[in-house]
């Protein structure tokens, strides 16, 4: 997070000056944001500074905007100049671009909570997120969430830190995004992603890019592939046409446990230690799951999956499995049965044996 | 009426056999608490149960290593021993079922009785067959894919997936809980309760109506053992 470095005074008449923008756009425009709200959309305004920074070979990698991606964010509906407010009449000169705002501007509250801990210290906001691709959390895969956290916690201290107490820990730490454990979330899914079979060990960890589903999907929309009726909805039998279906096998699907909404309190908490807090949700709790499929502007789409997908014994989600939570209830069946059918042999026998124990003495 | 003693489980196989047992009641008990946290803690904690049930399963794994090497290589009384004869099949097998479900209930000898190279009767050939062979080896097989899953995530994936894997792994172990009631209860069955115990911890066991003490020392050749 970038403070302001003009005097209070000119923050508050800053910070006025934006609400009051944002409240101008709010009223006059028609697109949805929150309910009862909007931030408009971003036709026109940023198309001056885009000319330019759309560009990479003119601006340079440093300054470069995806125009793809900042046209997603909710960033791009405020327009550039209501965050880059300084910018001078001689824009271009080579020299930094100031702002008098920040992002606790428009978000106090997060700021207020992730200024509690530790965290705040060493990374200011733009340490995770890029505001000009900056995506709601349901957008965003688990592995990317991760890698935000890789800029900083390189993957080799990260496994070995883990590997000291976590059994199985690069496992654990391919399929949970690092915000389950670290930051108070309190509700979690399995958000299941294509991923690739084949490749280099980071390229199986990331799930498959919109480019390469595209031409498993013929250039046609990614989610039929397994949306095969494009209800929008996933059911436990389309899941299972996907994974036998031959044209697939370069592909597997994988599970992440991911937080519904992360929050910004980053710390690692007491009950994360203990293994039952994921391992014991119980297959009641893993009920909830979403196919995310990638857009081509780099973010993901959400499908929500029929209830109890994940708990399905053998053809749902293969590759999914959390131990105790995920326990397949036909399979708990059978497997009680087989025990119970080794007790009936002593039980029976043992009772005849006890009636005729006359006979052997 | 005197006791016949015949030595009957060398040391080798004893220490297989207890190192075993302690090895899959601690596979069964960490195991159940593995699937079931929310109704069975017995352990301390969720890892102790996943430590332990890694560990115990790399003992029994080299157990089965052990126990084939000893058999197959030393003592040479694997195939004598383990697989049953056309006349167990043919008679044998009948022949103890007969003897177990009604002929016991009416005091009638057990129509086997056990040598050092042929220990165990129509029935046991069998079931030791299923399970030594089969079960135990798949059991161990699919427990190392599981404690390696990462490194061996194509392999999982060419077998059908961790779900298959799980599933088979879960079901072979009830499959081997399910055996180990049996195999405790007909461990009793002898003249005493502890009459089939006892040699698997001392190495003899005594047969009634015999006159003479037939002592063997562990260094028995291989086809006696």
């Amino acid at each position: 997070m970038r403070l302001a470095s003009n005097s209070s005074q000119q923050r508050i008449i800053t910070t006025t000056m934006a609400l009051l923008f944002l409240s101008c756009i709010a009223v006059g425009a028609g697109e949805g944001g929150g309910p009862g709200y909007s931030f408009g959309d971003s036709k026109g305004k940023n198309d001056s500074c885009m000319a330019c920074h759309s560009n990479q070979a003119t601006v340079g990698a440093r300054n470069y905007i995806d125009p793809k991606k900042f046209g997603h964010t909710t960033h791009s509906k405020f327009g550039c100049t209501t965050c880059h407010d300084a910018v001078s009449s001689s824009h271009p000169d080579g020299k930094a671009v100031s702002m008098t705002t920040s992002c606790r501007d428009c978000h106090p509250d997060i700021i207020e909570q992730y200024s509690q801990n530790f965290h705040a210290r060493l990374a200011p906001c733009s340490g995770c997120h890029n505001p000009h691709r900056v995506f709601r959390p349901e957008e965003i895969s688990g592995d990317e969430l991760n890698r935000q956290c890789g800029n900083c916690h390189k993957k080799d201290k990260i496994a070995s830190s883990h590997s000291r107490w976590l059994p199985q820990a690069g496992l654990h730490l391919g399929s949970i995004a690092c915000v389950t454990c670290h930051s108070k979330a309190q509700d979690y899914v399995i958000t299941i992603y294509i991923g690739k079979r084949y490749g280099t060990t980071e390229e199986k960890l990331a799930p498959a890019g919109y480019e390469e589903l595209s031409r498993l999907a013929a250039g046609e929309s990614l989610q039929p592939l397994i949306d095969s009726n494009r209800d929008n909805y996933i059911s436990i039998t389309e899941l299972q046409q996907f994974n036998r279906n031959p044209a697939n096998k370069e592909f597997f699907l994988k599970g992440m446990l991911t937080p519904i909404k992360p929050t910004h309190s980053f710390q690692t908490f007491d009950n994360r230690w203990d293994c039952t807090f994921c391992h014991a949700s119980g297959p009641q709790i893993m009920q909830t799951s979403f196919v995310a499929f990638p857009e081509r502007n780099g973010t993901y789409r959400q499908v929500p999956v029929e209830k109890g997908a994940v708990l399905g014994a053998l053809q749902t989600i293969p590759n999914f499995y959390l131990m105790g939570s995920t326990r397949n209830s036909t399979m708990n069946k059978i497997g009680l049965l087989i025990i119970a059918g080794g007790m009936i042999m002593p039980a029976g026998h043992g009772f005849l044996r006890f009636l005729t124990r006359k006979n052997r003495k | 009426m005197s006791n016949h003693k015949i030595y009957l489980q060398p040391v080798p196989v004893r220490i297989w056999h207890w190192l075993n047992a302690l090895g899959i009641i601690t596979l069964a008990l960490t195991g159940a608490q593995i699937r079931y946290p929310e109704y069975v803690s017995i352990f301390a904690t969720y890892r102790t149960a996943i430590t332990l049930h890694n560990t115990a399963g790399i003992v029994v794994a080299l157990s089965f290593s052990f126990w084939f090497f000893y058999y197959k290589i030393v003592a040479g009384t694997m195939a004598n021993i383990y697989v049953p004869k056309t006349d167990d099949l043919t008679r044998g097998l009948f022949r103890q079922a007969i003897f177990y479900f009604l002929s016991y209930f009416f005091g009638a000898p057990n129509p086997h009785h056990a040598k050092p190279d042929d220990k165990f009767n129509p029935l046991q050939k069998s079931a030791y067959l299923a399970i030594m062979f089969v079960i135990m080896p798949l059991v161990s097989l699919t427990g190392i894919f599981l404690m390696n899953v990462e490194p061996l995530r194509e392999l999982v994936l060419v077998i059908g997936g961790l779900k298959i894997l799980m599933g088979l792994h879960f079901l072979l172990a009830c499959t081997l809980t399910a055996f180990l009631f049996t195999h405790v209860y007909l461990a009793t069955l002898g003249k005493t309760p502890l009459a089939y115990l006892k040699p698997m911890w001392t190495g003899w066991e005594e047969e009634e109506d015999k006159v003479d003490e037939v002592q063997v020392n562990d260094n028995v050749p291989p086809h006696t053992a």
